[in-house]
């Protein structure tokens, strides 16, 4: 600690720099919170790729005000100075390295966030077995919503280490899947035919993106799975449920057995 | 596919062209994000500001009487249209550039094509009473409708209904023609069911045909053929801001100075014959000294000797309809259907849409209230306007719905 000379790159704090920085600190920390709170207000009132682009813009938004104060914020504090900026990051790095550790993963993987995005705020994302919509993305965590618009904090250090599935990554694509099982011995490409046509029919359905209806036979009997895009994200939970109950509409009309799927113990 | 020729017919400038060729009237960049810029701020100030959707023009000079309007901007004459159609397809023919049985001409709405092939003097199939239809009485019903003599579809939007039972009519006709085993005939299709259908059936390759858009030089030459029969001479439109002119169209030598105006109106209408006539219509004013509504005795003999004229008010003084705010889904499932089908009846919104009568009922009124859909009188069906097409087609566009390419 001696030879980075600490306490020589501290010497010239006085306490008119230490007002001059608080301030600094301040007025970047009162423009985050408005960014994180307008910007977000701003996006909720558009639809489509606008929104989408405003809300991933907070994050950096963010960075930049962070950086931007930094850069402001040491030259009032220490004089900058080769020698004294080795002592103050060397001094901070170490307190970060031991102390701080794991909150310095977040930071660092928050970084890595912005610049791999492998989410945005807008997408709709599965961590660790929670699935829900991208809110914010803090500069140590992010914050996603789920259907049950329960709010999950994912620290971002779970990056390094976690598999993580983006539905939409970045568009407002994203592909849903209704669920049906039928009673075996029918028609399976009658059924198919008139699954199609009924996805079709549903006026959430993104028409120009693919339509597939896949069917498989298990001991439950057999599956079927309506796989199309809905007109939004947000759309998914209406969009799974119309088109369920467009397929029991279906199948009652048929005369084809819906059948329940047994419980499956984890 | 048509070159532009000076034979060519006026009250279609630019022909049929095959639909891949078809492509918005250029604008500059500047207006593209202004226009952009505007949309967005649109959306922001829904909700913040009282409803005002409806259109209104923001100047304050009289609009043109009744009479006058008839005259000016009359609307285009199916029968003429139905003539020229007919010309460009026996011209695409003897070029064999268009060789199929069956016609399609795919155009946006209001592009008149729908009165033009029920004035074309062939026999009319009209859609059954029930398009739910069972499977079974389907191909029954087309063998009827196909036989004899060549037949014409006016609009193929009116045969199907966005229900898993009211595809099958379509199902059936577009398999017909794919075999060439629906005779000879011509079918007129909606821009919106045509993107619809094509999706349904991928491999559907029928060659369709569609009206060439309106850029500006068209547009010009149109409107004042427009004028040209009823005006009494060529018609002399200026601008009130700058007196810049709009009609008549440019010839060479001639030394006017022409306003950018038809350039908007064609970008503003994205090259829609209906839309730009109906924008256009409303832009028409009167001189402040001259006859408005009341003034309608004095129009015999009140045209110039140097032929009418009128004023022209820039597109910015008109504020045209605009889709209410809305948190559900409700308004853009409605639109959509309507334009899907061309117009439904409040019956068939609910079976299309899913949702329940009251709710459409209310999602309608306040559309009729923002002049964006009107009710026709025979079948009581709800139509989109083509004054409030402009706003419906960017509305369903930012909220994700399938559009035309129009």
């Amino acid at each position: 600690m001696g030879d980075l000379d600490i306490k020589g790159a501290l010497s010239s704090i006085t306490s008119e720099a230490l007002l001059e920085a608080a301030i600094l600190v301040v007025i970047a920390s009162l423009l985050i919170i408005v960014v994180q709170k307008l910007v977000p207000a701003v996006a909720g009132k558009l639809s489509g790729k606008p929104r989408l682009y405003l809300l991933a813009s907070v994050p950096l938004l963010r960075l930049l005000i962070i950086i931007l104060t930094i850069t402001m914020v040491v030259p009032v504090l220490v004089e900058p100075s080769f020698e004294n900026m080795v002592a103050i990051f060397g001094a901070l790095g170490l307190a970060l390295g031991f102390a701080f550790k794991d909150y310095a993963n977040s930071l660092i993987a928050g970084i890595v966030t912005l610049y791999e995005m492998p989410y945005r705020p807008g997408d709709w994302i599965e961590v660790n077995g929670q699935y829900g919509e991208v809110r914010s993305i803090g500069t140590r965590a992010a914050e996603i919503v789920t259907l049950d618009d329960t709010v999950i904090v994912i620290p971002h250090g779970l990056l390094w280490n976690t598999l993580l599935a983006n539905s939409n990554d970045g568009t407002d694509n994203l592909m849903c899947v209704a669920e049906v099982y039928l009673d075996p011995n029918h028609d399976v490409a009658c059924m198919q035919l008139l699954f199609r046509d009924t996805i079709y029919a549903c006026p959430l359905t993104k028409t120009h993106q693919p339509v597939i209806v896949a069917v498989s036979a298990g001991d439950t009997g057999m599956k079927y799975r309506l796989k199309a895009y809905p007109l939004e994200p947000r759309d998914q939970t209406r969009f799974i449920s119309d088109l369920t109950a467009r397929a029991a509409e279906i199948c009652a009309a048929e005369g084809v057995r819906m059948i329940s799927r047994p419980l499956m113990l984890h | 596919m048509t070159s532009e020729t000076a034979q060519e017919n006026p009250c279609l400038p630019g022909g049929l062209i095959a639909l891949d060729q078809w492509k918005t009237p250029e604008t500059s960049v500047q207006k593209t994000l202004r226009s952009g810029l505007r949309d967005i701020l649109q959306q922001l100030r829904a909700g913040m500001t009282p409803e005002d959707q409806a259109f209104e023009s923001l100047d304050d000079l009289p609009a043109l009487s009744h009479a006058k309007l008839g005259r000016y901007a009359p609307q285009p004459e199916a029968g003429e249209l139905a003539g020229a159609i007919n010309e460009c397809l026996a011209s695409l023919r003897q070029g064999c550039t268009h060789n199929r049985q069956v016609s399609f001409v795919v155009a946006p709405p209001f592009s008149g094509i729908q009165g033009a092939l029920r004035a074309s003097g062939l026999r009319v199939i009209s859609p059954p009473d029930n398009l739910l239809m069972a499977e079974k009485d389907i191909p029954g019903w087309w063998d009827e409708q196909l036989a004899g003599d060549d037949w014409v579809v006016p609009e193929l939007a009116d045969f199907w209904l966005r229900h898993r039972s009211g595809m099958g009519l379509l199902k059936e006709f577009f398999a017909r023609v794919a075999m060439e085993g629906a005779g000879k005939g011509m079918v007129g299709c909606s821009s919106w069911c045509w993107q619809f259908w094509v999706q349904y059936l991928p491999e559907l390759h029928v060659a369709p045909l569609t009206v060439a858009p309106l850029t500006d030089d068209r547009l010009t030459r149109w409107l004042a053929f427009l004028a040209s029969g009823k005006a009494g001479g060529p018609l002399t439109a200026r601008m009130t801001n700058d007196g810049l002119y709009v009609l008549p169209a440019p010839e060479e030598g001639c030394e006017r100075k022409y306003s950018d105006f038809a350039r908007d109106l064609a970008t503003m209408a994205r090259g829609n014959r209906g839309v730009a006539h109906a924008v256009w219509q409303r832009t028409l004013r009167a001189r402040a000294e001259e006859d408005t509504e009341n003034g309608d005795k004095e129009e015999k003999k009140d045209i110039p000797a140097n032929g009418p004229s009128c004023w022209v008010a820039p597109l910015e003084q008109l504020s045209l309809p605009a889709v209410p705010q809305s948190n559900g889904r409700q308004p853009g499932h409605i639109l959509h259907a309507l334009l899907l089908h061309n117009g439904l009846t409040s019956e068939q919104l609910q079976l299309v849409t899913g949702l329940p009568g009251q709710e459409i009922s209310l999602s309608l009124a306040r559309f009729q209230r923002a002049d964006l859909v009107t009710q026709g009188d025979t079948v009581g069906a709800f139509r989109v306007t083509p004054l409030g097409y402009p706003a419906v087609r960017k509305y369903l566009q930012s909220r994700g719905y399938p559009v035309d390419g129009f």
